[in-house]
């Protein structure tokens, strides 16, 4: 019975207080900053307090997983399809549903002093409890439909904390890129869930995995249907944590308030696709292939992000790649089946990341001790050595660098430019047709809406 | 035929002069950010920011209106200001309907449709502004109108209102009249007649001025009056602004600038920086590379063009002028919009080219045009291609255009229909008007439109606060001055607006203690390094170059222990940085995160949890191995001119013989301090001179908060400084000698304010005598009292600290402020800022200025008939104060455009400055939460002298010539004889006279205490007189007072 209470208290508040501030805002109240920032650390401690009880409770009956099912919500005998909502906890969604909630409340504290009289601190919080409520749905899903559910609330609230200076048009560009990119993984990831509802007849993570407990669960499903799966979630996991050739969105990301850049591209959402791999991690080993590629895919971008990174001379794009590094390290650990090693550097590195980006405001100061402590300091004089020619190679390597790798031209002028060229001769054909039969009627004047021009970013 | 090179150099520099003067953002410069434009008058130089930076100039209409609601401006300022202005024209009649100063009044006071153009349709499509009256009329008004309307409809019955009347009603439409005849006027209701007389009205403005709109050209509202600037004028300047932004450009030009300029914080260095900004973007960029975006995939080919015809950067610019299409004489203004569209990078540029000495990698001369030859040719790239239409590429850089906004004739004449209701044109006159009538409409209309409207707002809004303010100090030089006549202990502190509030509570405290007020750099212009710093810092203001070098050492007993200490700190130095690289590198990252990266929450959670905390057990673990606690300054050099930098000799250690003043020049600084400040007799046994600086983490603006005087640095070491030179016995030998005889017991005690957490420190207490103990207690006592106060009295402030807080509370509350990682305000600087009053402080001592006001020491009576002690004062003291206070002025009209906007996204880039978010300009300037509670007002001068003087030095010396002539701030004096106040205005001084019949000054407040005055109150407040100083005053002393007054007041 507590058990039940505790895994309810996990998810629940959340849920609730989003509803509530999503609520009076839609009906015209405004929440007075202490309100809110009362309100979002109450929420924060009960869920920590009833997701640590649970662990507790779990080692003391020694219990190693405990499924809470909320039930069939949609039910289709007919199209075989359902949509359950179950909650998983395990030695996986435990830890990193706690290292959630620890973080988020650190950073709703900084956040509360730090936005201060800030005209969108209402907005803020609004979209902060969302991610909130997201991370820990994603955490403890049971199901592939109810991680799909709390995938998607990050997402949304990820673009639009990047948009959050709406009335500057880089963080409304760079939150629509964004936007676009999540959405092309959360096709994939659909396209998966889809897949397993076919294959197994429902998305459940522990029946698909087979009946063991987390990381010892066995994979149900035959090496090839692992492959095409396993590929989806791939791509869907690339998007979300920004691995090759998805990495152009991460330094774009910075542009919200310092706090919201810290958890969610530094510390959360970031690691948010190495756990989706994880948490498939036995599917993973049913397909040699599919392990390769996603070694390769990590190795890939970690020799991205190390050429990118060194280059970066602004604190927050420096610390975005180096929170990519770790990330694609932690991808190729799970390809290689380090199942633990992999989740202890997720919490490692969350935590560690989240300190640096939140004081990343401080490093001038930092700077100043640094060189102060490695004591008296003369000015390189006049270098003599000015002629000498710089080898091509570095060069290379700074303008690959400077150049963020050319993803964001490779993706805009070889995947954007083509499909949207074709959209838009499907347009043109659709309305000579359409003035062929009708006979000049419609007006062919008028371009086609903009929301398609918008994704050629 | 084309533009000369030297030209372009020239038009370059020009241009160079209108960028932001922001160096590296840890030495925050106060400047004025339109110090180019000085040389223009302050209005005239306002009217055309818009084009050039598109940035506002003044706050919103609606502040200005929420000022004129709550009193903070009286419509008789509104009026004044009008009549100074029209002077006869005030009272002629515009299209012989109201007098021009009743409409430009109207057009002040009621919130009327001014805005975008779309936004008039929606009002026009979604409002009832075409059915109802305004708000602002009473319901007698409209009736007496409305049946004024009927009359003239019975007489008249003009058609098209009758059919105006027929559509209300549902007529039908061919028989109007004869409905018209059977109905009773009375029968129809109200509501409709409204209609019908609106719809009449606005159907008659929409022809008057639709018939003239076209004809007229908008004529400037004061034409006589003449620029010195080439930029200024251009009429194509905000056309050039629009076509030299380029998205994709910013973005390229954001990324090399950034790492061109990086000062160390990228792990790997831009290869050839050496080589300069041009040679270095050509190696970087004439690799081929196929995956480069479409437009500038050509990119390599046009630079190695240039490298083989052997190309500089200056004919580089001269052949993409030609390939733009820019004629010759526009070149100028075509190249200052070019600087100025990535204008953050460009006077960052600018000022590593200038100011080499405040950056560790600075750039050789001719850098800013290497900058702009490269813009040039990515311009001429970017043209061929032009930016795809998607939703945000095909915007500029900011949302909205300040330029001089376009007005359609709707727009006009919507404007002068709720004119017309407020004034009370009827319909049926304006119907009648003439065509010259209209255009008399339209030219007022046009002559008095956003931007003038504005500036009458902005200078009312001044007016009133200065008349106040010198009503204030007129009340109270007119009041016997209160000095002690035995002072016991004597404080200088700088000029800064912060110590006004600590020093007032002082004199509050003791009434034996008085206070001066002196450059916070004490006069002494030094690079200093401290024995724990790594580099030399310049401590003096930003317009000033130092020449002399000092160095801290440790005491010679502690040397061992220093270099012991040292060894540690290099020791953690270098763990730092390893840990630093390796935790953003791959292996060490992983080894770092896997370990140890769990127990980086536990830091995390105690710095925000529990901030002042964490502080202090840093603190107290970094005492093992912080330099030691005795140090000395080295001040003095033995002979010789002081080196251009000192020798380091081979141990790595300086060589003496550059370090210090030698013994004449300590004895003129000496002199020269006190004599500015006017203590020359009278020395109490203790003199406290108190530097100030601040402290806050989490950070990038620390340095705005430090001295403004001391180039944003910590002013400690400059007391220090001085106050070892004072006690020297033989400067105060040759003091004596030169007619300046300090007593054998007074001790000058140097010390440092910390303005965030109200801690004061001293230095070099260690040599104090023994005897002296007891009154450094009983100081220290005072101190702390007065800093209690003063926490107390800026926590009003702060929106997160109750109103009923307790002295000591608010003592803790602004120590955690400082110590707050999440804290974007550890204080408010000298937000709020607008008087500087240079005089004695006796004078207006019991003045609560509110923390608004920079206070100067100097004694008129002291000073030579050539006033030879004001000039050196004023000479840095006006261009310091004005500079702090435009730049605050200017960050809070327009916190995104003069200022760096919210801190929330600031991104420290290069380890010069920040940009906001991912990529972005620069962005110099004060940070919205340094500014939100900052009015923007020009700063008032008043000066303690006499008008002659003060006219004889704005001669003398140009700078302070352009500031007041051309108000870039404003000047009020006192007559230290007479004790009559002038204002400065139009080139003359004008008799200020407080108590007229006319005046709409309120009465100045009295108070027992500051506290009084300010308990439970969070806006800014009217200057009072606080009693508790004149009642606090010793019973001895009053007597005393009197005596002494008419010698201290000559008639």
């Amino acid at each position: 019975m507590i058990m039940i209470v505790c895994a309810m208290l996990v998810v629940a508040p959340p849920a609730a207080l989003a509803l509530n501030i999503g609520l009076s805002l839609l009906l015209g109240y405004r929440p007075s900053e202490h309100r809110l920032a009362v309100s979002t650390q109450a929420t924060v401690v009960l869920s920590t307090v009833a997701a640590v009880t649970l662990l507790i409770g779990m080692l003391w009956t020694d219990q190693v997983q405990y499924t809470l099912d909320v039930g069939r919500w949609v039910d289709l005998p007919v199209e075989h399809f359902h949509f359950t909502v179950k909650f998983l906890f395990d030695r996986l969604s435990i830890p990193f549903v706690i290292l959630s909630l620890v973080l988020c409340g650190v950073i709703s504290a900084f956040a509360n002093r730090y936005l201060h009289r800030d005209e969108g601190y209402t907005r803020f919080f609004l979209f902060f409890v969302i991610f909130l409520l997201g991370m820990v749905v994603t955490s403890v899903a049971g199901t592939i439909e109810t991680m799909f559910l709390g995938w998607e609330l990050v997402g949304l609230s990820s673009a639009l904390l990047v948009a959050f200076f709406h009335n500057r048009v880089n963080p409304v560009a760079n939150g629509l890129r964004i936007w676009i990119i999540y959405r092309f993984a959360d096709g994939a990831f659909l396209f998966a869930a889809l897949a397993l509802h076919h294959l197994t007849g429902g998305g459940d993570l522990n029946l698909m995995m087979g009946s063991k407990p987390w990381p010892e669960n066995a994979c149900v499903l035959e090496s090839s249907h692992a492959l095409i799966v396993g590929l989806l979630l791939l791509i869907a996991a690339a998007g979300k944590s920004a691995l090759v050739p998805f990495s152009g969105w991460l330094p774009r990301a910075m542009e919200g308030p310092t706090p919201s850049s810290a958890i969610f591209y530094g510390a959360l959402s970031v690691h948010l696709g190495a756990y989706l791999l994880l948490r498939v991690g036995p599917m993973l080993e049913q397909s040699l292939i599919l392990q390769w590629t996603i070694v390769a895919i990590g190795c890939l971008t970690a020799i991205y992000a190390g050429l990118v990174g060194r280059v970066q001379t602004d604190v927050k794009s420096a610390l975005a790649f180096a929170s990519l590094l770790q990330v694609s390290i932690i991808v190729v650990e799970i390809g290689l089946g380090l199942r633990y090693l992999a989740l202890i550097h997720i919490i490692g590195h969350a935590s560690m990341r989240s300190l640096q980006l939140l004081r990343a405001p401080s490093l001038l100061r930092d700077f100043r001790r640094l060189e102060d402590n490695l004591g008296h300091l003369e000015r390189p004089q006049d270098v003599a050595n000015a002629t000498e020619d710089v080898a091509p190679f570095k060069i290379w390597r700074f303008r690959f660098g400077m150049e963020r790798g050319y993803l964001d031209t490779i993706l805009d002028d070889w995947i954007a430019r083509p499909f949207l060229s074709i959209a838009r001769w499907c347009d043109r054909m659709e309305r000579r047709f359409i003035s062929s039969i009708c006979s000049g009627d419609v007006d062919t004047s008028s371009r086609p809406n903009r929301t398609d021009e918008t994704e050629a970013a | 035929m084309s533009i000369s090179l030297e030209k372009i150099v020239q038009s370059c520099k020009e241009a160079a002069e209108l960028l932001p003067r922001q160096g590296p953002i840890t030495k925050f410069a106060f400047l004025n950010p339109l110090q180019g434009l000085e040389q223009v008058h302050f209005d005239h130089a306002m009217e055309h920011v818009g084009e050039i930076y598109n940035n506002k100039a003044y706050l919103d209409d609606y502040r200005y209106r929420a000022m004129l609601g709550r009193g903070r401006i009286k419509e008789s300022d509104l009026q004044d200001v009008l009549t100074e202005e029209l002077g006869a024209r005030a009272t002629e009649l515009v299209a012989g309907l109201t007098a021009r100063m009743e409409l430009r009044l109207a057009t002040l006071k009621y919130p009327l449709h001014f805005g975008h153009r779309r936004e008039l349709d929606w009002v026009l499509a979604e409002t009832e502004s075409l059915r109802k009256f305004r708000p602002e009329l009473l319901n007698e008004a409209i009736s007496s109108r409305l049946a004024v309307f009927k009359q003239w409809i019975m007489a008249e019955r003009p058609p098209d209102v009758l059919a105006t009347l027929g559509r209300s009603l549902g007529w039908s439409a061919s028989k109007n009249e004869q409905h018209f005849e059977s109905h009773r006027v009375t029968d129809i209701p109200e509501s409709h007649w409204e209609y019908v007389y609106l719809q009449t009205l606005w159907n008659a403005i929409k022809t008057g001025v639709h018939q003239r709109a076209r004809e007229i050209k908008i004529h400037e509202f004061d034409s006589n009056r003449h620029t010195k600037h080439s930029l200024l004028d251009h009429p194509r300047m905000s056309e050039y602004r629009a076509a030299t932004s380029d998205h994709r450009v910013d973005e390229l030009m954001i990324q090399f600038t950034a790492a061109f300029v990086d000062q160390g914080f990228a792990q790997s260095k831009l290869p050839g920086t050496e080589l300069g900004y041009w040679e270095c973007f050509k190696q970087i960029f004439s690799q081929p590379s196929r995956f480069a975006s479409r437009w500038r995939r050509e990119l390599w080919k046009l630079l190695r063009e240039l490298e083989q015809s052997d190309v500089g950067p200056l004919e580089s610019i001269r052949k993409s002028l030609l390939k733009l299409n820019i004629a010759d004489e526009d070149a100028p203004a075509f190249l200052g919009a070019t600087l100025l569209s990535l204008r953050g990078f460009a006077g960052m540029i600018w000022q590593t080219e200038i100011r080499p000495d405040l950056f560790r990698k600075p750039s050789p001369p001719g850098t800013l045009l290497e900058f702009v030859a490269v813009r040039l040719l990515l311009l001429v790239l970017a043209k061929d291609f032009p930016q795809a239409p998607s939703a945000w590429e095909s915007k500029p850089s900011s949302p909205t255009n300040f330029s001089r906004p376009q007005m359609d004739s709707e727009q006009l004449a919507f404007l002068l229909f709720e004119l017309a209701q407020v004034l009370d044109w009827n319909p049926q006159t304006l119907r009648k008007i003439s065509a010259a009538q209209w255009q008399e409409l339209v030219v007022e209309m046009l002559e008095f439109g956003d931007h003038q409207r504005r500036r009458v707002f902005h200078a009312a809004f001044e007016r009133r606060l200065a008349k106040m303010a010198m009503r204030t100090f007129q009340k109270r030089v007119t009041q016997p001055p209160i000095r002690p006549e035995n002072p016991t202990l004597q404080i200088v502190c700088c000029i800064d607006a912060r110590e006004e509030s600590l020093r007032r509570h002082l004199e509050e405290l003791d009434p034996t203690v008085e206070t001066f007020g002196i450059a916070g750099f004490f006069g002494v212009a030094m690079y200093y390094r401290g024995v724990g710093d790594a580099d030399f810092s310049a401590q003096c203001p930003i317009i000033v170059t130092p020449k002399h070098w000092v160095t801290e050492e440790p005491v010679y007993a502690l040397e061992q222990s220093d270099r012991t200490r040292a060894k540690a700190r290099r020791i953690l130095g270098t763990v730092q940085r390893r840990f630093q690289t390796q935790s953003r590198g791959s292996i060490g990252g992983t080894i770092l995160s896997t370990l140890f990266g769990p127990l980086a929450t536990f830091p995390m959670l105690s710095r925000i949890l529990f901030p002042r905390t964490t502080a202090l057990m840093n603190q107290t673990a970094r005492q093992f191995i912080a330099p030691p606690a005795f140090t000395r300054l080295h001040l003095e050099r033995t002979a010789g001119t002081p080196p251009a930098k000192p020798r380091v000799l081979k141990d790595g250690t300086l060589d003496d013989l550059g370090v210090g003043f030698t013994l004449e020049e300590m004895v003129q600084l000496a002199e020269r301090a006190l004599r500015d400040i006017g203590l020359t007799k009278n020395f109490a046994p203790m003199i406290l001179l108190l530097g100030h600086g601040s402290s806050c983490l989490n950070n990038p603006h620390e340095s705005a908060y430090h001295c403004g005087a001391c180039a944003g640095n910590p002013g400690g070491p400059n007391a220090r400084a001085l106050a070892m030179m004072l006690n020297d016995g033989r400067v105060r030998r040759c003091l004596a000698s030169l007619g300046l005889s300090i007593p054998e017991e007074t001790q000058f005690i140097g010390g440092l304010h910390n303005t965030a957490t109200e801690e004061i420190m001293f230095y070099d207490l260690e040599l104090l005598p023994s005897r002296k103990i007891k009154q450094l207690r009983a100081a220290s006592q005072l101190l702390a009292e007065a800093a209690r106060r003063n926490a107390h009295e800026r926590c009003r402030r702060f929106e997160s600290a109750d109103l009923g807080i307790s002295h000591k509370d608010a003592l803790l509350h602004v120590q955690n402020r400082s110590e707050d990682l999440a804290q974007t305000r550890p204080e408010y600087g000298n937000g709020s800022n607008a008087i500087c009053f240079v005089g004695r402080r006796h004078r207006i001592r019991g003045l609560y200025l509110d923390r608004r006001s920079f206070l100067m020491s100097y004694d008129a009576t002291q000073d030579s008939a050539n006033a030879a002690i004001l000039a050196r004062i004023l000479a840095a003291v006006v261009p310091v104060c004005e500079g702090i206070n435009l730049l605050y002025s200017f960050s809070a009209m327009d916190p995104g455009g003069w200022g760096s906007g919210t801190k929330l996204p600031h991104n420290i880039t290069s380890l010069v400055g920040v940009m906001d978010g991912a990529a972005s300009d620069l962005r110099p300037g004060l940070p919205w939460q340094g500014v939100d509670i900052h009015e923007p007002v020009r700063l008032l001068f008043i000066i303690e002298a006499t008008t002659q003087t003060l006219l004889h030095l704005m001669n003398e010396n140009a700078n302070l010539n352009n500031i007041f002539r051309n108000h870039w701030a404003h000047l009020a004096v006192i007559d230290p004889y007479t004790n009559q106040m002038y204002r400065f205005s139009k080139d003359r001084f004008v008799l200020f006279t407080a108590d007229g019949p006319d005046s709409n000054l309120e009465e100045v407040a009295t108070a027992i205490r500051s506290q009084d005055w300010y308990q439970n109150r969070r806006e800014h407040l009217p200057f009072a007189v606080i009693a508790a100083t004149e009642n606090g005053r010793q019973p001895e002393a009053a007597p005393q007072e009197n005596t002494s007054r008419p010698t201290e007041l000559p008639a």
